[in-house]
This record gives C-alpha cells, sequence and structure tokens, in this order.
C-alpha cells in the first residue's frame, strides 16, 4: 500500500511547466529514487510534497490525508522530513542544539515553560538529550556535541543535517543530493546510514541522486523525470538499461565506486 | 553618590529594554523600530492609572504590561506575515503613531507639555522616595525582568527562535511554525519594554512624548549592537557603553561651547571603530546578516 501518493499534480513558473501532471505512489518502508537531468523538475517536487510550493493542480496524499496547500511546518508535522540539497544546518547552532530542535514532542513553543524551576525543566530535556545523542552517535558525530555547525566540514554538516531529521521522527524523508560535494568516504558513511534507516529504523525513503551507481546499488524502485513529467518507472536495472534514459543522461558519470549490498 | 546612583538607575532601566530587544534582534533576527514605543507605552499607562485612577504602582504596571501585550498583538498579527523589510517599516509605523497619539492627544496625555508629578511606588508598605531607595527598588525590578529573559532565552523556545534567526526555511522544514513564534517573540519583547517604562516614569518623575521617540529606539539598538546581540551577556555590556561612555567623555576638557558637539563626533567614531574592527559587538557571538 502506497503511502505517499501524488495524483496529476502540475506547477508551471511563468508559463514554464515545471511538474507536469505528475502522478506517483511511494510505498512504505522502501527506498525509491527519484532521477533526472538537472532542470527535470525533481526539486520542485520536493518543493510540492513539503509544502514549500503549491500545486497549480492535482492533489497529494499522505495515508490517505490530503496534504497540498498545508503550510510546510504542518507536513513536517505529519511525518514527512526533509533534507535539503544545500544543508541548512542551523550555523550558529552547537550539534547538540541543532539535533535538539528538531524533536517535536519539546515544549518549544510554549515560552512560560522557561518559568518553571530549573530541575523540571532538566526533566523534560533530560529524554530529548538522550535521544539527540543517541542520533549525533549514529550519524557518527560523537565527540562534537558542542561543537558549532558552522565549524563543521561539509560532509559532516550534511551528516548533523540528517541527525536533524532524524530526530524529528518522521516516517517519510526526502533526501535531495545526499551525497552531492561530499567525498567519497563520507558517501560511504552516508549511503551505510540510508541502508540502515530502512532495516532498522523501518523508514520510508525517496532520494534525488544523480549517481547512477548508488541509485543502482540501494534503490528498490526508480522513477526517471524529465522535462516536468515521469517518462519511466521500473527496477533500478531496467531504468538504467533503458537506451532512452541513456540518450537523455548522456554525458553524465558514474565515478564513484559503491560497494554491492 | 547621587550621581552614580542615577547611573545605576538609567543601567537598569536600559539593561532591560536592551535585553527585550535583543529578543527579537539577536535571538529571532527580527528589526523592530517599534520599541520605544512599547517603552513608552508602559511609561503613560502606569502614569496615567496612577495620576488619573488613583492605582498603585504595581497594579497599575501589570495593566501596562497587558496594554503592551494587546497593541504588540496588533502589530504583530498582521505585520509579521510580511516578510522582512516590509516588517521593519510596519514597526516603524507603529512607532510614529504611538508617538503622534501621545504627543496629540492632550487631553489624555497633555500632549507636548508632559505630565508632571509623578508619584513614586509604594513598596512593602514603604514609600520609594528616596534615590538610594528609587535605586534599590529600580534593579530589583529590573532583576527580575533580566532572570525571566535570561530563561527565556536559555529555554527550548530561545533556542528554537535561534534555529529561526539561522535559517527559517530549514525550521519550517522541521515542523516550527515560524509565524508563531515570531509573533511570541514580539509579544514578549513589547511586554517585557513596557516594565522599564513605569520604573522610567515613577523615577524622573515627568514624561512628554519626546522620551520615546525614533531616536529613543535607535539608542536601544545601538546598546544591543555594540554589546553584541544574540547572547545575554552582550547588550549588558552594551548598554553599560552607552550609558557610561557619554559620561566618561564629560570628563574631557572641551570648552563648553563645542562640548556637545565634540562628545556626539566622538561617541560616533568610536562607534564605527568598533563596528569596524568587532562587528559582533564587544561582547556577542552572533554576527548579524
Amino acid at each position: 500500500m502506497s503511502i505517499l501518493e501524488l495524483q496529476q499534480v502540475s506547477k508551471s513558473f511563468d508559463g514554464i511547466k515545471a511538474v507536469d501532471g505528475v502522478s506517483l505512489s511511494f510505498k512504505g518502508g522502501k527506498i525509491t529514487g527519484l532521477i533526472g537531468p538537472n532542470g527535470a523538475g525533481k526539486t520542485t517536487l520536493f518543493h510540492l510534497i513539503t509544502g514549500f510550493l503549491r500545486p497549480d493542480a492535482g492533489a497529494i496524499y499522505y495515508k490517505g490525508k490530503r496534504i497540498d496547500g498545508l503550510p510546510p511546518w504542518r507536513i513536517a508535522a505529519e511525518g514527512i522530513g526533509r533534507l535539503f540539497q544545500d544543508v541548512r544546518v542551523f550555523r550558529q547552532l552547537t550539534v547538540l542544539e541543532n539535533v535538539l530542535v528538531a524533536f517535536r514532542n519539546q515544549p518549544d513553543d510554549k515560552p512560560w515553560v522557561a518559568f518553571l524551576p530549573f530541575r523540571r525543566l532538566k526533566d523534560i530535556e533530560r529524554e530529548n538529550l538522550e535521544k539527540a545523542r543517541y542520533w549525533i552517535q549514529f550519524v557518527g558525530l560523537e565527540g562534537m556535541e558542542n561543537v558549532r555547525a558552522e565549524d563543521l566540514s561539509y560532509g559532516q554538516q550534511k551528516l548533523l543535517a540528517i541527525a536533524r531529521l532524524l530526530a524529528v521522527d518522521a516516517e517519510i524523508l526526502l533526501l535531495d543530493e545526499p551525497t552531492a560535494g561530499v567525498n567519497i568516504k563520507m558517501i560511504r558513511v552516508i549511503l551505510d546510514m540510508i541502508e540502515r534507516l530502512v532495516k532498522e529504523e523501518r523508514k520510508t525513503i525517496i532520494i534525488i541522486e544523480h549517481n547512477m551507481q548508488i541509485i543502482r546499488d540501494i534503490a528498490d524502485w526508480v522513477y526517471f523525470m524529465n522535462e516536468g513529467k515521469i517518462i519511466f518507472y521500473g527496477l533500478p536495472e531496467e531504468i538504467l538499461e533503458n537506451k532512452e534514459i541513456r540518450r537523455i543522461y548522456m554525458g553524465i558519470h558514474d565515478s564513484v565506486p559503491v560497494k554491492g549490498r | 553618590m547621587s550621581y552614580i546612583l542615577h547611573l545605576l538607575i538609567l543601567l537598569s532601566i536600559y539593561s532591560v529594554l536592551s535585553l527585550s530587544l535583543n529578543l527579537l534582534v539577536g535571538y529571532t533576527g527580527l528589526f523592530s523600530f517599534a520599541h520605544a514605543a512599547f517603552y513608552g507605552i508602559g511609561a503613560y499607562i502606569t502614569t496615567l492609572l496612577m495620576m488619573k485612577a488613583g492605582w498603585g504602582f504595581f497594579p497599575a504596571l501589570f495593566i501596562a504590561i497587558l496594554g503592551a501585550i494587546l497593541l504588540s498583538l496588533i502589530v504583530a498579527i498582521p505585520s509579521l506575515r510580511l516578510k522582512g523589510d516590509y516588517f521593519v517599516l510596519a514597526t516603524l509605523g507603529f512607532q510614529t503613531i504611538i508617538f503622534y497619539i501621545l504627543y496629540n492627544w492632550v487631553g489624555l496625555t497633555n500632549g507636548p507639555y508632559g505630565i508632571p508629578g509623578i508619584p513614586r511606588p509604594q513598596f512593602l508598605g514603604f514609600g520609594v522616595d528616596s534615590i538610594f531607595a528609587y535605586s534599590v527598588f529600580s534593579i530589583l525590578l529590573s532583576g527580575i525582568c533580566l532572570l525571566l529573559l535570561w530563561r527565556i532565552c536559555e529555554s527550548p523556545f530561545g533556542r528554537t527562535l535561534r534555529a529561526i534567526r539561522d535559517d527559517e526555511i530549514a525550521a519550517s522544514a522541521l515542523g516550527k511554525n515560524i509565524y508563531r513564534f515570531k509573533v511570541l517573540a514580539f509579544v514578549l519583547s513589547g511586554a517585557f519594554a513596557s516594565v522599564p517604562g513605569a520604573l522610567f516614569a515613577s523615577y524622573m518623575r515627568y514624561i512628554d512624548p519626546t522620551s520615546f521617540t525614533l531616536m529613543e529606539t535607535v539608542f536601544i539598538l545601538s546598546a544591543v549592537l555594540i554589546g553584541g546581540a544574540g547572547n545575554i551577556k552582550g547588550p549588558i555590556i552594551g548598554t553599560v557603553f552607552v550609558i557610561l561612555l557619554p559620561e566618561f567623555l564629560r570628563f574631557l576638557h572641551i570648552p563648553d561651547t563645542i562640548a556637545p558637539n565634540v562628545r556626539q563626533i566622538l561617541y560616533g567614531l568610536f562607534i564605527l571603530i568598533l563596528m569596524r574592527l568587532r562587528p559582533q559587538g564587544l561582547g556577542g557571538e552572533y554576527k548579524l546578516q
């Protein structure tokens, strides 16, 4: 059964169709790859799912509930988390604070909680502190809890953004090029983590990725987008062996060696 | 001695003003030009209730805080839906409106003539009449405000405000209702700014609208920026700096005819050099974007 469904979703900018009548469905507990050349509409599709853009037409359903038109914070609260391509960590906050801020069960929207006795406030925070440390360890940033995010390397910032995303406890994770701009060693770390998230945490993952070897290695199902439309879908092997896709994607090199599952 | 106590009272009043503005500027990343308006609202509501209704200082202060909350909601709810620069303009508009209401509603506020003879507060059954007693009273009341502001800034709420300041889009993607947080920050900032207004009025025993102009907001903002936004110690350092530097400049032997202007030039020059060498302020960590 699909957990997320898009029905005939369209979005135009100044008359140019960025997403054109896209219908998709995503199964729970799977990794779905969303691939296509630059400008195909992949990131726009993520914007539409997460509420940063409103579709001109069509509908988006999450667990049977219509979510298009809801503000981004409501969609995130429903259980759809997103990793941005340009990481977007809170630069002046520490690693620990970056993760703590993401928890949904904290009393951060109630300023009067600040007036509770110190011990009571500590009790409220204790559980989240433990969880935050768990996620920091999960992504391999242990020992860096008190380092400011802006002082981390780009790859470490990606890991931090993933830890923060995990702290949201979203059921669906939308990952926009999680391995872009990071070194080969770090790519391996991130991919292992994505696989663990599905196996151990039972997350549903939708990943935008340009590296075909990565898609072949981790995705269960792949959609190929071009000029705002889904033009192919299927198993990774089928997609990557399709001549038309190879023609559209010509010039993209799969140079990063990735270990098979 | 009276001079030092006078400076202590001013420091306590302006510490609360700068730290409450810091909640907005340094923690939430919102620029507001309406801070002196809330300062004035606190001063006028407290004064009018004490003088026209015969209320005590604390009940009048309580209503002044409620008044500041109500007015800040009226400003925040529509204007925080606007983007960055437009919000700043909305606060500028509010500041101007409040000033002209205070200036022109002569029947209520006595307009440009101001309100003289404001009574001193009663505290624990004693009149806070001497300057020493008032300095203790002012430091106590300001101290409570500073403690509450510190707790708010260091709480999960303050942490989320800093996250919003750093990246609104990312915070929104984590499920944070940015609009709600900004409204709350603006309301808290306005409410806290009303308390030093009440303190100022009952200390000076006279108020008029010229104490609550846009220039006053700029002065408070300069304390925040010089001291450093985004933490607790920065605005306190900044307040000490902006209050005491002009006082120190008084001790320079400058001919009386040009002294005020020279002091202003030296003051401006010092701020320029500081902003060039240490843009995050004397005690700040956060560079305003």
